[in-house]
Formats: C-alpha cells, structure tokens, sequence
C-alpha cells in the first residue's frame, strides 16, 4: 500500500505520466479519425475496438516507461530494495499502480472514441465491456510491470521495452479486441464473448503467477 | 578485533562476518575471496583505488548485490538466505540519497517508515527531522532542497528504523564543507549506537574513526589493519596501493 500511495501522491503532484498518457490518447483518436475518414458516413463501428486497444497499449508503453524511470532517479530502487519487503509486494504496488492509471486515461478515452466511431448504442452491454477492460488491462498491466522491470537496468530500455512489450501482449490484444468489436457492432453474445474473456483469465493468471516466480531476479540485478 | 569490543558475555560478538566472498559481473571477476568480520560497535573503514570492489562488497552486505561464492553474515543473518532480518538491521547511506525529488521531506520519510513498519511513525520523522534541523522545510519537496539538505534526509532515511549497522558508500562526496560538518556531527553522534562499515577515499575521516581499516585491491584485501596506525605510514601504504593500483 505504502508503494502505491506514493505512487499515486507523486503522480497527482507531477501528473507527467497521466497529461502526457491522455494527450497520446486524444492525438490517437485525431489521427485515427482522419486516416479511415476514407468514405462519409463510413460505419467505423468494426475497427473501434482495434483502435482502442492499439492505443491503449501504446499509451501504457509511456506510462511504463515513467513509472520506472522515477525509481532509477537518485537510485530510489535501491532504497526501495532495501526495504524489507518481498519483491513480489513491490510487482504487484507497481502493477496496482499502472493499472489505475490505465483506468484513469480509459475513463476519458473510451466514451470519447465511442462517441466518434462507434454508431449503436452499447449501454446494455457495459457490464461485459467493463469485464473485457479489467481483464485486458490486468494482462496489459502484468505483463508491462514485469517486462519494465527487466529492460529498466539495461542501457537502451527505452528502446528494448516496446521490442519484448508488444510481441508478447499480442495475445491480449487480439483477444481485446474481438470482444470489444463483438459488444461495440453486435452486442454481447454468449459463445464468442466467453471464449475472449476466459483467454484474458487465462493470460493474466499465467503472467501473475510468471511475475511471482521471477520478479526476484527480474528486479534484483 | 576493534580497541572496544562488545564482550557482554565473555565473548566477541561479530556483527558482520564474509568468508571467501566472490563476485562476478559478466567475465569479470570483481571480489576474489574475500574475508573478514567486524564485531558489534566497531568502525570498518574500506579504501581502495575506483573498481577495485568497495562498493560491490558494500552493496552484497546490504543485499542488493547476491554473492557468487562465499558466505555473509549480518548480524547472524546469512544475507542470501535469510535477507529479511538483514534489511530490517542495516542502513544505508551513499552519495545518491536514495530519494523521491518530487516528494517532501515527510511524504518520502513516511514512506520509508511505512516500508520498514516503524510503529511510532509520525513521532520518529518528527524527532528526526528536528535532529537534523530540516523541520522548517518538512513540507517542501525534496526537490527544492540543497545536496547537503538532501544528504542530511538521506541519513534521517537510513536510521529511520532504528539500524543496528550503518553501511556508508563515500557519504561525504559531493558535499560543502558546511554539509560535510553537519555530516560528520550526525555519525558522531550517532557512533556509539551503530556498527559501521565505510567505503570512502577519505584518509583523514577512515583513521579518525576506523577502529579497522582495509584496502582492496583488485577484488583482494591487500591492507588489513587495526586503529591506532601512524597517519603518515598509513599515507604510505595508501598511495602505494590506491594511486598506484588506481585502474583510472
């Protein structure tokens, strides 16, 4: 709690990560609005989910980058490290963290992007749209803590976290983004919805459990 | 092995004990077997040329580094496999002070204080930030503050839990002479409560309060000696093994 807390405390002061993480957003939906604006009144309904969770993600990669440049400033890692507090404690302070920030960005985002593109009304669908959001971003999150952590003590971990980031939530993706284009275009249907939300399950239990097992080391040296 | 040493019950107690310690980074092999111990209460002061392997032993007895051969021991506690108990006994100060610049002076040791479970909390930053006459700026974030300012909350950083031993890493590089005062007050101070082990290229503070002093070389201790050596030989075997030895 005490990680998080400070997190956020730093975060509300600075807002570096949440200003620069909701302009990408916004910039994103501009741009995507003129690169399919091939036809007027071109139903952009199917392509939503796509463009959201594109975003997102590339969005989170800023924030990724942030959340971990702070604790290599003044080597606060190290006093961090010192602490006596199990590592796995600080992996999931920090993926608390970065998925309340990815929460804070979706909350302007998503009814903007659906107001632009998407045409029929989703209201009787926002409990699985919020399932299929928290499980997405849970994975994204997980996934993007761990995968943080091991390119922060590397040289170019700018460079190195986008190239181990985005091959490897793929899968998160493909599944986000079915089943937000299922919900968005033709409402949530049982079957194919279900599929997309056991896999998101799925994956966020196994990179969890991958963290559990090798945030030790993936924070250590 | 110091002039004072904690013998309570008859016998010597070792706050500190490193047998054969060996570390490597990559191809190179940074600490070649190195031992040594230190008993309660005692001051171990470490020189030795730049990459010679200091801060690398500093950093296995804080637990920040896992030896690659050897056993440690702090305050009874193996550091690789009981490294619990050894964060909770030991403080760390070096020349980055290890805090957050867009937090105060309050907000960072609350922090701290949370991450340590320091149950009398807001009483304990308090009497440190009092102690350390940094009260009048407890709200401004630490950003704002002097090198000497942020050094003096680093300390309050690492005795905020009350440490049994005290790991400093060349706390008085960077300083003022003004900053380097204040300093060398506190550790005064605070001496008599503290086990210490101190990295630094300062001969004149190692021998004023090293009750041992060590050189490394080359991942080797090539010095070992008690206090009371005559400043001016100790010159000597210190510019024989440090500017000479310098990898710089």
């Amino acid at each position: 709690m005490a990680i998080l807390r400070k997190d956020l405390i730093r975060e509300l002061r600075t807002r570096e990560m949440l200003i620069s993480m909701i302009l990408f957003v916004l910039l994103a939906m501009v741009i995507f609005h003129y690169a399919f604006s091939v036809k007027a009144g071109a139903d952009l309904t199917y392509f939503t989910g796509g463009m959201l969770w594109v975003t997102f993600i590339f969005a989170m990669l800023l924030g990724l980058n942030r959340s971990f440049a702070q604790e290599k400033d003044e080597r606060c890692l190290d006093g961090l490290l010192l602490c006596p507090v199990d590592r796995v404690t600080i992996f999931l302070a920090k993926t608390a963290g970065n998925l309340i920030f990815l929460l804070i960005i979706q909350v302007v985002a998503v009814p903007v992007f659906t107001l632009f593109f998407v045409e029929r009304s989703y209201a009787g669908d926002l409990l699985p749209f919020l399932v299929v959001l928290l499980l997405a971003d849970v994975g994204i999150c997980a996934l993007g803590t761990l995968l943080a952590t091991i390119s922060m003590n590397t040289r170019s971990r700018d460079l190195l976290l986008p190239i181990i980031f985005l091959p490897l939530i793929v899968p998160v993706l493909i599944a986000a983004t079915g089943a937000t284009t299922l919900i968005f275009a033709e409402g949530a249907g049982f079957g194919g919805l279900l599929a997309r939300v056991l896999f998101l399950l799925g994956f966020d239990a196994v990179f969890i459990v991958a963290a559990y097992g090798t945030y030790d080391f993936a924070i250590g040296e | 092995m110091s002039d004072a040493p904690d013998r309570q019950d008859g016998r010597i107690h070792l706050e500190i004990e490193v047998e054969g310690l060996r570390k490597t980074f990559g191809r190179r092999e940074v600490l070649k077997g190195l031992s040594f111990s230190l008993e309660r209460g005692g001051f171990l002061s470490i020189f030795g040329p730049n990459g010679a392997g200091k801060t690398t032993t500093l950093r296995v007895l804080a637990t920040l580094l896992t030896a690659g051969a050897g056993t440690v021991r702090v305050a009874g506690h193996d550091v690789r496999e009981d490294p619990m108990p050894v964060r909770r006994t030991i403080g760390f100060i070096s020349h980055n002070p290890m805090l957050y610049l867009d937090l105060t002076a309050e907000e960072n040791l609350r922090f701290y204080a949370d991450m340590y479970g320091v149950a009398d909390r807001e009483a304990r930053l308090t009497e440190l930030l009092e102690r350390l006459e940094l009260s009048h700026r407890r709200h401004d974030v630490v950003r704002t503050y002097s090198k000497g300012m942020r050094q003096r909350l680093a300390i309050a950083r690492a005795i905020l839990h009350r440490p049994r031993v005290l790991l400093l890493d060349e706390p008085h590089s960077g300083l003022d002479p003004r900053a380097v005062d204040i300093l060398d007050d506190l550790l005064t101070e605070i001496r008599d409560e503290h086990t210490f082990v101190m990295v630094t290229h300062n001969i004149a503070k190692g021998l004023e309060w090293g009750t041992r002093l060590m050189i490394i070389e080359n991942g080797r201790i090539a010095y070992e000696h008690a206090a009371g050596v005559d400043p001016e030989s100790f010159s000597a075997v210190y510019r024989e093994h440090v500017q000479e030895g310098s990898v710089l």
